[in-house]
């Protein structure tokens, strides 16, 4: 491109991702996405056509569910070495207490699959796939609070401002359905009585990219879309006949001034009209077998619970929904950590795995990337009184696990090593840059190269760092 | 295909524009500097601690040429520049430029940013004439003649109308202005609008709502916990400043250092609210120090993007990459901003409640006289009962153990009279606390002892390098000595004849809220990564002229209004939009969608229901139900209590405006987040915004509203009813072929509720305003649902 065409594009349009290598649907590309696909020299194969972020908001324990520390359980109520700790900042929460004695995870760990992974008590659902699991031991972050660690997950940065990484995908690769947004959110609320983080609507925003790459929520209720049904009185049909109204009058505009924004304008009232049947067909569940209720767990019934958003998100993988983001919060154990954490698994362990199970049959797992974690670990020692039942523990950004499953991912392994306290990183550091950087190379796009001009320079959602982990790769 | 096709044709106009000048020297400012910053300066350029081999391209020609064209022809290898692995690329064309560039002399010239404002003179035309001596005109055409274009006609007078009204005012314009309008044919008729809407109490609303993004106002604290705040005072402050034309040089330094003015008023104070807008963090956790860096830095970028138009937070971690500002100046602007009384973690102040120090209280007689009876009754209540405790232990023997003291005192506390009046003292308290919480207060700045300020290393604020005192950057011409290094020497810095960028700066963002772009298309970047001006000596000539008016903002816009370049028609050819999709030559007038805010105001304004209050608290009109609950903690704060009456019905600026969680339909209609500056929105295009408009109970009320005044005010058949809408909605009459759709839509619909009597009564039950329109339903469905239709229009939303 010339220089020229850069500059005439920056801040109002996509410009410099001209090297989408994906080759498959060049025709629905190239309807809806036009400006994103381009040469395929230096092509990446795209393994994952669409990624379902299970995101778990509060930080859910590594060492109760994924890092297995079995010499933890002689070291129970020692102080953690200080040689261990070193200069690691304290959260407020804990920079006052007096010691930082070892809490060993109350949950057993057995191995499973053919891969034999250790995997918590706390999962058995998920452990049925841990063959199909990369678990990652090894990520890290700079941030220790959650709004600035989420937002650092999501965006790439810590404070506010950037593109979220689902808007990036919808900007770098556009939708497979006219008819549904690229990009959709759903949040939904521990069952139990554990402190819920609040979220933000930045973790799903846009940011400098333009407002159509914003993730879309989902909720239950009336409107799963905001202000997508209609009022009262004005059926379908009503609608139909004043959107060709609309849409007349429109035209009769367009051809005494001729700005393309209102051929624009009468696309979009289009689409809209579309989701309007689209979206409530998709938030149906009552077609769905019973099979599928039992499978996804008692809490699938509810509207708006994870197991319930679980389905949705196969639908919308079904669907041809590029970017589907779950969050799930309630993961915050400063204290009473096995109560709240045994909560969170019963929301989440069953559906999770349901939801991997019902892509594996549909051969969907072959092209969805799934990422299920948090913003941050949390630390080996406890928060407040430790005694041999109960424990909480903080924030920790050092380390911690997380799992991605399916396209092009490499199934039952598990990638780094931490020390004995799961404090420290032994062995393959994973930045959330290096899981972008990973995450990005499925989707056939080179990290580096998805970028965006804005107040003179170009970002990305790696910012200037970023390192695809090959060898979690297939 | 759109977006594809518009490339293509820029493509082919530079490449046009490359072969007009062909043979012409290269211009460094526009042609090379471009090349040499996206290619070069990252390594090469202002940033030392990153620059390689020692060479530095952005601001001297003392390199070899040499060995400089030999890098850049090298296809390949080691030799290649810039090197394969940065995933830059010089095209054939512009290795070209930079070969003619030094086989020419390799001149540079200093960026045109930073250089002194000197007023240009007029242009000569070659061509035509101007309709107007407007000078903005005289050098709009003298870059059209280099195409050989002319201005276009002036627009249709109601279009005109429309427009001006939305971008001074923010309101469209009543039927009996637009046929006043339309009668009145002396000269002068539009000046005399402008003139009105220019002295109208709503001005200030419109011009407020751009700084509120500028300078990042929301009602809430932003980050996690996310806590109401109160600055609404400060917003009310630039309103009337807006109206009272407060010149923009004292409202900039009333802003920055109010408070440092001697005797500063009351008002002056409040306006230092502009850098209290920054988020503030409560969570758990945090540390002060790492909070204090946050903010500080916030007010150092918000100050250079607003005032200098420079992107400073690059500067915060490094050197700039691409222009002339190193770290030491940041930090050095930094201490400007370093010594208020404020804490990092944002502890309120006790009783917990309203907001974080520093912060004034705004009282009212009233409140007042209602605090100090409520205390007078609180001090009685004390001496009775301090009367009954005295009075009981002069009773008490003399000489009684502390034993003994202490059962008698256990025995007079049991006394029910002692209980009662203890009680009462108590309620008091709470009466006088509730009544003192019942002040309003407002963000301020106040100075402290001097904090030390030191640059940080990459930004990170527990790794200090060396200590720097209060300095404006080096590049720019320096604070005289006279001034003070503090807010105010500042703010006196930023507004002073020296000063290159403020009055760029300021006049292309005014320009922005007219046009829809800035002369400078990036009016967040002046540096050498933002777009040069499309009309470099208009731009100048009205920085100048802005200066030298005392900057006199109203005069100004009156300046650009009263222009036939902003009077001309939108409307084009499609080849003219090929030829300039996004008008840079600026050969038609601005149209575009309106932004949020306009939206919704105008759509109130028709039906009528617009509350025409100024100012105050925010308000909570119509919010989806639960939408807070379901991303926020859920807790006390976190929930969305909706306003009652006319609050329902107020401006949208006023809408408040929760950080974590804004208004959906701003979100929708492309509104920042508010957590930091923003100088310039997006406009996008999507379908959000047409669901948002067709079922928001805002919209939907508001239709029935519409249609019970084109009922009962535009006449007495449906014909004249519907000619009535398009006045009232569109500012105009409908063609023919409109006046048949409406007129067909109203029977079809009609015909149809008569079918289903139910449907009318429940499209007729939407919203809060229950008032009773005395029409039929059916026939009153019907006309909502026109009501409905004209507000979906393109031409609704647009100005």
């Amino acid at each position: 491109m010339t220089n020229n065409t850069i500059q005439r594009n920056s801040g109002t349009l996509p410009h410099r991702l001209l090297r989408r290598q994906w080759i498959g649907s060049i025709a629905l590309a190239s309807l809806l996405t036009p400006r994103l696909f381009a040469q395929s020299s230096g092509a990446i194969a795209p393994r994952a056509k669409r990624v379902i972020w299970l995101t778990q908001a509060g930080a859910p324990s590594q060492l109760d569910l994924f890092d297995y520390k079995p010499g933890l359980a002689t070291q129970f109520d020692k102080d953690l070495p200080d040689s261990v700790r070193g200069q690691q900042r304290l959260t407020g929460m804990t920079s006052g207490q007096k010691r930082f004695p070892v809490a060993p995870s109350l949950f057993s760990f057995q191995q499973h699959g053919q891969s034999g992974m250790w995997l918590s008590e706390l999962l058995p659902y998920t452990a049925k796939f841990a063959d199909d699991l990369c678990l990652i031991k090894t990520l890290h972050t700079e941030a220790i609070n959650h709004d600035p660690a989420m937002t650092l997950l999501q965006t790439g940065h810590s404070f506010g401002g950037r593109p979220s990484f689902g808007a990036w995908v919808s900007y770098g690769l556009g939708s497979e359905n006219a008819d549904l947004p690229t990009f959709v959110v759903m949040i939904s609320r521990p069952s139990g009585p554990t402190n819920a983080q609040p979220l933000h609507e930045r973790m799903w925003g846009s940011g400098f990219l333009p407002t159509k790459y914003q993730g879309v929520r989902f909720s239950s209720g009336k409107d799963p879309v905001l202000y997508l049904s209609n009022p009262p009185g004005m059926t379908l049909d009503r609608r139909r006949a004043m959107l060709n109204d609309v849409a007349s009058l429109n035209q009769l505009a367009y051809s005494e001034l001729q700005d393309p924004e209102i051929q624009a304008r009468i696309e979009q009232y289009e689409l809209a009209f579309r989701m309007q049947s689209a979206v409530p067909e998709l938030a149906d569940l009552s077609h769905e077998r019973a099979s599928v209720f039992d499978r996804y767990g008692p809490e699938s019934k509810k509207p708006g619970t994870y197991a319930a958003n679980c389905i949705l998100a196969r639908r919308l993988a079904e669907r041809g929904v590029r970017f589907i983001q779950l969050y799930h919060r309630g993961w915050d154990q400063h204290n009473d950590l096995p109560k709240g954490i045994r909560s969170q698994c019963y929301d989440t362990d069953q559906p999770t795995a349901a939801l991997l199970g019902e892509l594996k049959e549909r051969g969907m797992l072959e092209d969805t990337l799934v990422i299920w974690g948090g913003e941050f670990g949390r630390t080996v020692y406890s928060q407040g009184v430790l005694t041999p039942n109960n424990y909480g523990r903080d924030h920790h950004p050092r380390c911690y696990s997380i799992w991605m499953a399916g396209a092009g991912v490499r199934g039952g392994t598990v990638f780094g090593e931490t020390d004995d306290f799961s404090y420290n990183i032994v062995r393959d550091p994973v930045h959330i840059h290096d899981l972008n950087a990973t995450a990005l190379h499925l989707l056939g796009v080179d990290h580096t190269r998805l970028v965006h001009r804005f107040q003179g320079r170009d970002y990305r959602l790696t910012d200037v760092h970023g390192q695809v982990v090959k060898e979690i790769l297939l | 295909m759109m977006p594809l096709f518009r490339i293509g044709v820029t493509v082919v106009l530079a490449l046009i524009a490359g072969m007009a000048c062909g043979d012409d020297r290269v211009e460094f400012d526009r042609e090379i500097r471009p090349i040499l910053s996206e290619n070069c300066f990252h390594c090469h350029g202002p940033d030392e601690s990153r620059r390689k081999a020692g060479l530095r391209l952005d601001v001297s020609n003392t390199f070899d040429r040499k060995s400089f064209i030999e890098r850049i022809s090298a296809e390949a290898g080691d030799e290649r520049m810039p090197p394969l692995e940065s995933g830059k690329n010089l095209t054939p064309k512009q290795r070209n430029l930079l070969l003619r560039w030094i086989e020419q002399g390799a001149e540079y010239q200093p960026f045109w940013a930073f250089t002194p404002l000197i007023q240009p003179p007029l242009p000569d035309l070659i061509a035509n004439t101007p309709p107007t001596n407007n000078a903005i005109d005289w050098f709009v055409q003298a870059k059209l003649d280099q195409r050989g274009w002319n201005l276009a006609n002036q627009a249709t007078k109601f279009r005109l109308l429309r427009r001006v009204k939305f971008d001074l005012i923010g309101l469209p314009p009543t039927p009996d202005e637009v046929d006043n309008f339309l009668r009145d044919e002396s000269e002068d008729a539009y000046e005399r609008v402008v003139d009105r809407l220019l002295a109208s109490p709503q001005y200030g609303e419109r011009m407020a709502i751009d700084w509120l993004d500028a300078a990042r106002y929301a009602d809430t604290n932003g980050y996690q916990v996310d806590r109401n705040r109160e600055l609404w005072a400060w917003r009310d402050w630039v309103i009337d400043a807006f109206n009272a034309n407060m010149s923009f040089d004292q409202f900039t330094i009333e802003q920055l250092a109010g408070d440092l003015l001697p005797n500063a008023t009351l008002s002056q104070q409040i306006a230092t609210g502009f850098h209290r807008n920054h988020m503030l963090n409560e969570e758990g956790g945090i540390i002060d120090e790492e909070f204090l860096a946050e903010y500080t830095a916030d007010r150092v970028e918000t100050t250079a993007s607003v005032w200098l138009g420079q992107t400073f937070q690059c500067a915060r971690c490094h050197d700039h990459k691409f222009d002339p500002f190193t770290q030491r100046d940041f930090y050095s602007m930094k201490a400007f901003f370093h010594n208020v009384s404020e804490r990092g973690v944002g502890i309120y102040a006790n009783p917990i409640r309203r907001n974080a120090p520093p912060f004034v209280q705004l009282s009212t007689p009233e409140l007042d006289s209602k605090v100090a009876s409520l205390k007078k009754k609180r001090d009685e209540a004390t001496r009775e009962l301090d009367d009954y405790t005295s009075t009981a232990k002069k009773e008490w023997k003399p000489d009684l153990s502390d034993e003994q003291k202490q059962a008698e005192q256990k025995s007079l506390e049991s006394q029910p009279r002692f209980v009662e009046l203890t009680a009462a003292v108590a309620k008091c308290k709470k009466e006088v606390q509730a009544a003192e919480d019942e002040i309003p207060t407002t963000l301020i700045m106040s100075e402290s002892k001097p904090r030390k300020t030191y640059i940080l290393d990459r930004g990170a604020y527990d790794k200090l390098g060396d200590e720097v005192t209060a300095n404006t950057p080096a590049i720019l011409p320096p604070m005289s000595d006279a001034l003070p290094r503090n807010r105010l020497g500042l703010a006196y810095w930023l507004v002073s004849n020296e000063n290159p960028l403020t009055a760029r700066v300021t006049v292309n963002r005014f320009w922005q809220q007219l046009f829809g772009s800035g002369l400078v298309r990036t009016s967040e970047d002046f540096g050498t990564q933002g777009e040069l001006p499309s009309h470099p000596e208009l731009l100048a000539w009205l920085s100048v002229r802005f200066r030298e008016s005392g900057w006199d903002v109203k005069q100004l816009m009156r300046l650009i209004v009263t222009s036939h370049t902003y009077r001309q028609q939108s409307s084009a050819t499609q080849a003219m939009h090929d030829m300039d999709l996004d008008n840079r030559t600026l050969a038609r007038g601005p149209r575009h969608r309106l932004m949020a805010e306009l939206i919704r105001d105008q759509t109130l304004a028709v039906s009528g229901l617009l509350s025409q209050k100024i100012g105050g608290p925010s308000v909570r009109p119509y919010h989806p139900t639960g939408l807070y609950e379901q991303v926020t903690a859920g807790n006390g704060y976190n929930v969305y209590v909706q306003g009652k009456g006319d609050e329902l019905f107020r401006r949208s600026m006023y809408t408040y405006w929760k950080r974590s969680v804004p208004h959906p339909a701003m979100l929708a209609f492309d509104a920042p987040f508010r957590e930091f500056c923003s100088v310039r929105r997006s406009r996008s295009n999507t379908a959000l915004q047409a669901l948002n408009l067709m079922n928001d109970p805002t919209y939907v009320e508001a239709a029935r509203f519409v249609a019970a005044r084109m009922w009962n005010e535009g006449g007495s058949c449906i014909e004249e009813r519907i000619r009535f809408g398009f006045k009232l909605l569109l500012s105009r009459e409908p063609s023919e072929p409109e006046l048949q759709v409406m007129v067909a839509a109203y029977n079809r619909a009609k015909d149809d509720f008569s079918k289903d009597q139910t449907a009318a009564t429940e499209l007729l039950s939407v919203g809060e305003n229950k008032r009773e329109l005395g029409i039929d339903a059916i026939e009153l469905a019907a006309m909502t649902t026109l009501a409905t239709t004209f507000m979906n229009l393109d031409e609704f939303i647009s100005k």
